[in-house]
């Protein structure tokens, strides 16, 4: 080390000149891509028949369910199998309001968010205090209680479930616009949003955490409370799809509203795309989305090459489809580093 | 030298089950000054930083930051109330730039918005001769640099104490000098520093007072030369019998 004089920092003046670059050439690109995508989305009406639609509406439900998943485990460290219990909570919450009270029922979608935003308040509390599989295992039990809670009680027409008969009252092309924007906005608030939240000065405070949460809280991060807004936010995101994915099923009960299956494919979409990164999830949700069509039909056998294409994974591409990407080629189609250059000629 | 207490530890025990880390150290740390730490390993040193720093609970014990009492607060807390530290062994925020990882202190713990905290986090980064090495990722950084970012990204919180943990370990003498001269640097800038380092001569070179820990307990306390030349210093860290 050579000496270098030391300027004292709280004097404005001896700070160099230096300017940040957040966005990329392939980062502006994409964000133009994503923009007509939603703008495709929302007019799907237009362009799409109601078969298209369902399928588009699916994979968007995957997507955002992904995503969830990926800000819980990529990010804030916390693995959770159980995030089908929000899902389930806002659909039939959604039922709920639309079928038995009479709300609007596309009001009550966004009504019914508060269901699961308020129930993850004490699951956190409960839950926080388990450590990695514990937390995991943890999440599931919650879930299944959920579900269990759901099958006895008659409010909810117990194991029977409930249909969405008002849905009715509305023609097929106003259930195709009202599914379309959902779509778009499901995207835009948990794709979108998750970039919005990665970019601002919270997303930087959320890596710091993932890569060491002691240092992180030793520099000043409130990593308890970050996680617990991680949290409640994930169950909002994941409500949000699973009242979607109910409406347009117009029909829910405890084992579809509480399916495990959710946490599967959340998992074996963000750990084949690419964890921890909002392109790994896109990745992926068009991989299971795909796989999904073409081979669904071969029931559990499909599942046994799926399972082993995410063990495949986690042994040999950590960082997935999108990690082996982003190490070959450095492009970044949600790109939220911070580029410093120093503006000055006394740069070192 | 201003005889302000900035730190004040009383009778600060520590027990891991059956084991006794540290037993009742008691000591003050003026403001402005440098106290090295010394001790053998597994004196307790670090244990002592973890509960400064609010990493670990004390087992008993009171510790203060100027008028206030520790006892409860979170590191998070702490470090917003001006307590920087490094970690002997580094821990740098692997998926981030090097630039990035002093931005998480500046913002958070330095309590800096965010553009605010771009030309002071590049000073910083200057200071410590990290900037060509910016936008590394920290996670390809080579040993010493990851014991700089350490340095840099506890002075982007701006500390009114900071915790040094062995920081000089590893380095060249070279490197030593210079890191010796950042810190006095440092110091001089009004920063209060209490540094535990194994590099006696670097130590020796800025360090106003020394204490010696041994099993947990204080065994000396005072002017560098005085510590040094202590018999039970002399015995217990240097293996010389008086």
């Amino acid at each position: 080390m050579t000496s270098v004089p030391l300027s004292p920092v709280s004097h404005a003046p001896a700070l160099p000149q230096v300017m940040v670059r957040r966005q990329t050439a392939s980062g502006r690109i994409a964000m133009v891509l994503f923009l007509l995508a939603v703008v495709a989305l929302a007019a799907m009406p237009w362009w799409a028949k109601t078969g298209t639609i369902r399928m588009v509406l699916e994979l968007c439900c995957y997507i955002a369910v992904a995503q969830m998943w990926n800000m819980l485990a990529g990010y804030a460290g916390l693995v959770s199998v159980g995030q089908q219990a929000f899902m389930g909570a806002a659909g039939y919450a959604l039922f709920v309001l639309a079928q038995t009270f009479g709300v609007n029922p596309f009001l009550a979608i966004f009504i019914a968010l508060l269901v699961p935003a308020f129930l993850a308040v004490p699951c956190y509390m409960l839950l926080h205090r388990l450590d990695g599989p514990y937390f995991a295992i943890g999440t599931w039990v919650v879930a299944e209680v959920f579900r269990l809670v759901a099958s006895n009680m008659g409010f909810l027409n117990a194991g029977a479930g409930m249909s969405l008969n008002v849905m009715k009252e509305y023609s097929l092309l106003e259930r195709n616009i009202a599914m379309s924007l959902l779509c778009a906005l499901m995207i835009l608030l948990t794709i979108g949003g998750s970039y919005w939240f990665l970019r601002s000065r919270y997303g930087l405070a959320l890596i710091a955490m993932r890569d060491n949460p002691v240092a992180a809280a030793s520099q000043g991060v409130n990593v308890p409370r970050l996680r617990f807004m991680i949290y409640i936010a994930a169950a909002v995101g994941c409500g949000l799809a699973g009242a979607v994915y109910s409406m347009a099923q117009l029909r829910i009960n405890p084992p579809s509203a509480f399916d495990p299956m959710w946490a599967n494919v959340a998992i074996f979409i963000v750990m084949v795309g690419g964890i921890a990164s909002i392109e790994g999830v896109l990745i992926g949700s068009l991989i299971y989305f795909i796989a999904d069509r073409w081979f669904g039909q071969y029931g559990a056998s499909y599942f046994v090459v799926l399972g082993v294409m995410t063990v495949f994974v986690a042994l040999y591409a950590r960082g997935g489809i999108w990690g082996a990407v982003s190490k070959r080629w450095d492009v970044h189609w949600f790109p939220i580093r911070r580029h410093l250059i120093y503006k000055t000629e006394e740069r070192p | 030298m201003s005889r302000e207490i900035l730190l004040q530890a009383r009778d600060v025990s520590k027990s891991f089950g059956a084991v006794r880390v540290l037993h009742e150290v008691s000591f003050d740390v003026y403001r402005g000054e440098v106290l090295g730490i010394l001790g053998p390993n597994g004196a307790g040193k670090t244990t002592l930083f973890n509960m400064i720093s609010g990493d670990i609970k004390p087992s008993g014990g009171d510790i203060r930051l100027g008028e206030i009492a520790l006892r409860g607060e979170p590191p998070f807390k702490r470090c917003r109330m001006g307590i920087g530290r490094t970690y002997q062994i580094p821990r740098p925020y692997s998926g981030m730039t090097t630039f990035e990882n002093l931005l998480v202190a500046a913002a958070f713990g330095g309590g800096r918005s965010e553009s605010d905290a771009y030309a002071f986090c590049a000073q910083v980064l200057t200071d410590c001769e990290l900037a060509d090495k910016a936008n590394t990722s920290s996670g390809s950084l080579t040993l010493l640099d990851r014991k700089r970012l350490e340095l840099a990204r506890a002075l982007a919180s701006d500390p009114k104490l900071l915790l040094l943990d062995e920081i000089a370990g590893g380095l060249t003498e070279e490197e030593s000098r210079s890191l010796v001269a950042l810190v006095r640097r440092i110091r001089d800038r009004g920063v209060t520093i209490v540094w535990i380092e194994h590099v006696l001569h670097a130590l020796m070179a800025v360090a106003d007072r020394l204490m010696v820990l041994n099993f947990g307990e204080k065994i000396a306390e005072g002017l560098p030369q005085e510590v040094i030349a202590n018999p039970e210093v002399k015995r217990v860290y240097m293996g010389v019998e008086a």
